[in-house]
């Protein structure tokens, strides 16, 4: 289950952060979730958008987020997630240590 | 939830739901792709462009589903579930080696999980009283002797119940006795427990129907009494109207006033029909000498047995002082009701249960022998798997993933053996307790299981260690693999095969000793002669108008009529044609002491005991007990006479040391009361045992029925009421034994319609019967060696074959090169006879220090009696030879050229 190297694992956090930081705002489906790390980003961040769901999917089995079924504004039935309690916890953690991350790295960058 | 527990509750949920969850997925990735087509089509492409777009910009559909799927199923589980399968298909391909591992581990299981149903039911299995662990059992005790214990008087009993604080509450209870019972429906012996009324109260159980006992309803000549399930099926035919029905039980009139569920019988699980109310503040126990009835008491909550120790004891105290005469020297003695019945029987059952563990641990050798040959000629398999990318952790897990399936087999089959192993420990044994409850429950399906899976461990590990080791250039290089087949792997066998034999050397010695005790216990010299005696107990009714309990209720009056009931009988059996001779003999021994007149009288507490046998004339001939000096009793001793005895030699060595006991006369006195007439030695008969394991002879006296006193106190007046018929028939017993039964049964009723006959059986039988635990440890144990035995002969023969064809190159060769037959013979033999004797010198020195636990159980063998260990050990070598003649005989047929050629 676990992915076979080092540099993946450390890209798949970061994708997990940016899904967990985004349903902060409210509860989404997968399409609005790759729409707005997009738009937010510039599109610098254009992840390819299927490598979305392998991601949320292994949110929900650890608990971080819960999954729904509802229905869309154009009357589609689509796959509504939301930010558990855990997740908060765990996105808190996560966004400290990236802030601990950046700035060092900044530091060493401006010098 | 903690996470753990949503993932693995999600998991399952997919597992479960597979196609919805399929259905969903593509549900999930669709609406994405539809809404992305749609904003790009707002964008201005085309349809098909739009599309196209957004697959594009989704990535690899398949592949992403693919990975989603993956991260909900188990796939630690799968991969396991392939293994299994391969593992099957594996085994399959081999069913002897398949057949043999399993019906091996299968022996050595159910034997554990049958010894195993025995221990729970008597040792583990709650009792099924409210919290059976607060009942305790208090004994008096004899202060010098901390270690005695025994039934309290029952004035004692009621003092206990009445002072105790940490008890709520003390009943007394009789075990299972055998009373007369008379009614509508005949005579029948019933079997009674006598209890305090508050018993069913302290053991937390309700009647099915009806009341149990209030304070006190212990009457003279009349009393309640509660049934058990069991006696109203039987004699009411479950008729609901039972309460108020009356029948007398030991001549005082009974009234059914309730009846107990099934599940509420004797303590022992055997039969049981009914409760008979004591008083225990009645006069008739004042004198604190009625020792037979137990003390059960109910701890407060909160209270611990250590608490109840030091109160009992202190209440023990106070009553000695009270009743110095009675109480002098007497404590007090707690102990878990549960210990108090079953304590005793771990010390059989332990010894089986390490035996039948002995058992397991040759079948899994057994088969990790098997299981290592067979990974060594699968060594080429595994080198070419390890070299395609297979993992060693993977190649190990796959070989324990084998064994776990064998492991499994051999459990599945166990647990069918063990219904067989239960049925057949019912068959062997006699008397065994709670043999009728022993069943397979839960906790001997687990304790199935956890035996299987440890043997699958025990089998599987050294083979996966050796296959994780396997080095992949020497194994697929072919040609070496003759010659190197691990040298490892080799001792490994070794050792399994030493191992093996160490095993059964133990088992067989603890066979052979116990075996060798069954031998000599069924060959004591009993000092009669007990083929072709049948027996038949009898009891007059201890009421009207066989005995009358005069004023005061503690002196019981028996009527002469009962002396001229059994004088009609016994002329009558006489008078059945066949019968050679009869007599009776009372079966209580109601010892006593005595004094000797002429000599000075010795302090109260230092007078000779002995014990007493009431007996008719004929007694000593029909059982051809043969006279030492003197007369037998005859005719001539009658009522009017001057009373007679006969003593026993060990009575007259040990009494009459360096005089002749003839003529010498003496005063019996027993239930506390003096005999009315000093008797007579008149004569010395041979020593008896009753009792096959008895260790020594003791001092017995004998007096006819004829010459006894009329009045006895308590409950001692059954030494004249109760007697045992023993007929002598000339003609055998085998066919003419029914005939016989039936004649003395007819000539009972004739004299007494409503007087039951129970204890029918032959002296033979009644004999096996007092060795029956010894005989019950013996068989199994041979049967658990037996077991042992052969499977240590298939190890031995699986380790020769596994060697001759390892070296059939070699052989080969030497054949070639002229070597004569004995000599590849010597080769194979040399080997099978170091394997064996290592084996045999460590079995011996294990069982040397193993065989200390069951000296108890033996009779006339010491643990290490020499013979038994030779025996034994030249045994053992030889089958362990005869296994290895089938495989070097092998050996010296290899043609060379076959031999060569097998490359």
């Amino acid at each position: 289950m676990k992915d076979k190297t080092n540099s993946g694992e450390l890209l798949r956090d970061t994708l997990d952060m940016l899904v967990l930081k985004t349903l902060t705002r409210s509860v989404m489906h997968g399409y609005a979730i790759a729409e707005f790390i997009e738009e937010a980003t510039d599109d610098v961040l254009r992840v390819e958008e299927g490598a979305l769901y392998p991601a949320l999917h292994r949110l929900e089995l650890r608990g971080l987020v819960a999954a729904e079924w509802g229905v869309s504004d154009n009357n589609r039935r689509a796959r509504y997630y939301r930010l558990t309690a855990a997740g908060r916890k765990h996105l808190s953690a996560e966004s400290a240590h990236w802030n601990r991350m950046t700035a060092a790295v900044a530091r060493i960058m401006e010098a | 939830m903690s996470a753990w527990r949503t993932n693995v509750w999600l998991r399952l949920r997919a597992l479960m739901h597979r196609r919805a969850f399929d259905r969903d997925l593509e549900d999930e990735i669709g609406f994405h792709l539809a809404m992305r087509e749609r904003t790009q089509q707002k964008l201005g492409l085309t349809p098909d462009d739009a599309r196209h777009a957004a697959r594009r910009q989704f990535g690899n559909v398949a592949l992403l589903k693919e990975d989603t799927r993956e991260m909900w199923t188990f796939v630690m589980l799968e991969t396991l579930w392939q293994d299994a399968c391969f593992a099957a298909r594996t085994l399959r391909k081999s069913p002897a080696f398949l057949a043999v591992v399993v019906l091996s581990l299968a022996l050595g299981i159910g034997a554990n999980s049958t010894i195993f149903s025995v221990l729970n039911t008597v040792l583990y299995r709650p009792l099924p009283y409210r919290q059976p662990d607060r009942l305790e059992v208090v004994w008096e005790t004899e202060l010098s002797r901390p270690n005695s214990q025994e039934s309290p008087a029952i004035a004692d009993g009621a003092d206990w119940r009445k002072q105790t604080h940490v008890f709520e509450d003390i009943a007394l209870t009789s075990f299972t006795e055998v009373t007369p019972m008379a009614g509508d429906g005949g005579g029948e012996q019933a079997r009674a427990q006598y209890v305090t009324p508050n018993f069913f109260h302290l053991m937390g159980v309700s009647p099915m129907f009806g009341r149990v006992f209030t304070a006190s309803e212990a009457q003279d000549l009349s009393q309640t009494v509660v049934v058990s399930d069991a006696f109203w099926k039987r004699r009411f035919n479950r008729d609901p109207k039972v309460l108020g029905k009356t029948f007398k039980v030991s001549g005082v009139v009974s009234t059914v006033v309730g009846v107990m569920p099934p599940t509420f019988g004797s303590f022992y699980g055997g039969p049981l029909d009914m409760w008979v109310p004591i008083d225990a503040d009645s006069a008739r126990y004042s004198e604190r000498k009625d020792h037979w009835l137990i003390a059960i008491g109910r701890l407060r909550p909160g209270a611990t047995q250590s608490q109840a120790q030091i109160e009992m004891g202190a209440i023990a105290h106070r009553l000695e002082q009270a009743w110095p005469a009675t109480n002098k020297g007497v404590g007090a003695k707690v102990q878990p009701f549960h210990d108090a019945l079953y304590g005793g029987m771990g010390r059989n059952l332990y010894p089986l249960m390490g035996a039948v563990v002995c058992v397991l641990l040759i079948a899994c050798v057994n088969a990790a022998n098997l299981l290592q040959a067979r990974t060594e000629t699968r060594r080429t398999e595994f080198a070419v798997r390890a070299s395609l990318g297979a993992g060693r952790r993977r190649l190990m897990r796959q070989l324990l993933v084998e064994s776990g399936l064998l492991g499994l087999a051999g459990g599945a089959l166990g647990i069918g053996l063990t219904f067989a192993g239960i049925r057949l420990f019912r068959a062997i044994a006699i008397d065994f307790p709670e043999a009728e409850r022993l069943s397979v429950d839960i906790r001997v399906l687990l304790f199935t299981l956890a035996a299987s899976l440890a043997t699958a461990i025990l089998v599987g590990s050294a083979p996966a260690f050796q296959a994780a080791r396997a080095d992949l250039n020497l194994a697929l290089r072919a040609g070496e693999r003759r010659t190197t087949a691990g040298v490892a792997g080799r001792r490994t066998r070794h050792i399994l095969a030493i191992s093996e034999i160490a095993l059964a050397m133990v088992l067989l010695v603890g066979a052979g000793l116990t075996l060798d005790s069954l031998f000599r216990l069924q060959h004591v010299d009993t000092g009669f002669d007990p083929a072709n005696v049948m027996n038949f107990d009898l009891s007059v009714p201890e009421g009207a108008p066989y005995v009358e309990r005069l004023a005061g209720g503690d002196i019981e009056r028996v009527s002469p009529l009962v002396a001229a009931f059994y004088r009609r009988l016994l002329d009558k059996v006489s008078a059945i044609p066949g019968v050679e001779s009869v007599g009776t003999i009372s079966p209580f021994d109601f010892g006593g002491s005595f004094s000797v007149l002429g000599r000075p009288a010795p302090p109260a507490d230092k007078m000779p005991s002995t014990s007493y046998r009431v007996i008719s004339p004929a007694f000593f001939r029909t059982l051809r007990i043969p006279l030492k000096t003197g007369r037998y009793l005859n005719g001539s001793d009658l009522p009017g006479a001057p009373w007679t005895a006969v003593v026993d030699e060990s009575f007259a060595r040990r009494f009459f040391p360096n005089e002749d006991p003839i003529g010498k006369r003496m005063r019996l006195r027993y239930s506390d009361m003096d005999e009315k007439q000093p008797r007579q030695i008149v004569g010395v008969v041979g020593d008896v045992k009753w009792y096959l394991a008895d260790k020594g002879p003791t001092p017995v006296v004998y007096a006819s029925y004829l010459q006894q006193g009329s009045d006895f106190r308590g409950g001692n007046s059954m030494t004249i009421l109760a007697q045992t018929l023993v007929v002598r028939s000339a003609s055998g017993l085998g066919p003419h034994a029914a005939g016989l039964v039936a004649a003395v049964k007819k000539a009972v009723a004739e004299l007494e319609p409503d007087q039951p006959v129970f204890g029918i059986e032959t002296m033979e039988q009644a004999l096996a019967r007092t060795i029956g635990d010894s005989r019950l440890f013996a068989r199994l144990l041979e049967i658990f060696a037996l077991i042992a035995l052969l499977l240590a002969a298939i190890g031995i023969y699986g380790s020769m074959s596994y060697f001759v064809t390892e070296r059939t190159h070699e052989i080969g060769i030497r054949v070639a090169l002229g070597a004569q037959r004995g000599s590849i013979l010597g080769l194979v033999a040399r080997l099978g006879l170091k394997l064996s004797l290592t084996g045999v010198a460590i079995g011996a020195t294990l069982a040397l220090g193993l065989t200390r636990v069951i000296a108890q159980l033996l009779f006339g063998v010491t643990p290490t009696d020499p013979v038994t260990f030779a025996a034994v050990g030249l045994g053992l070598l030889s089958i362990a030879l005869l296994a290895c003649y089938i495989p070097a005989r092998r050996a010296t047929r290899v043609d060379p050229m076959v031999a060569l050629r097998h490359e």
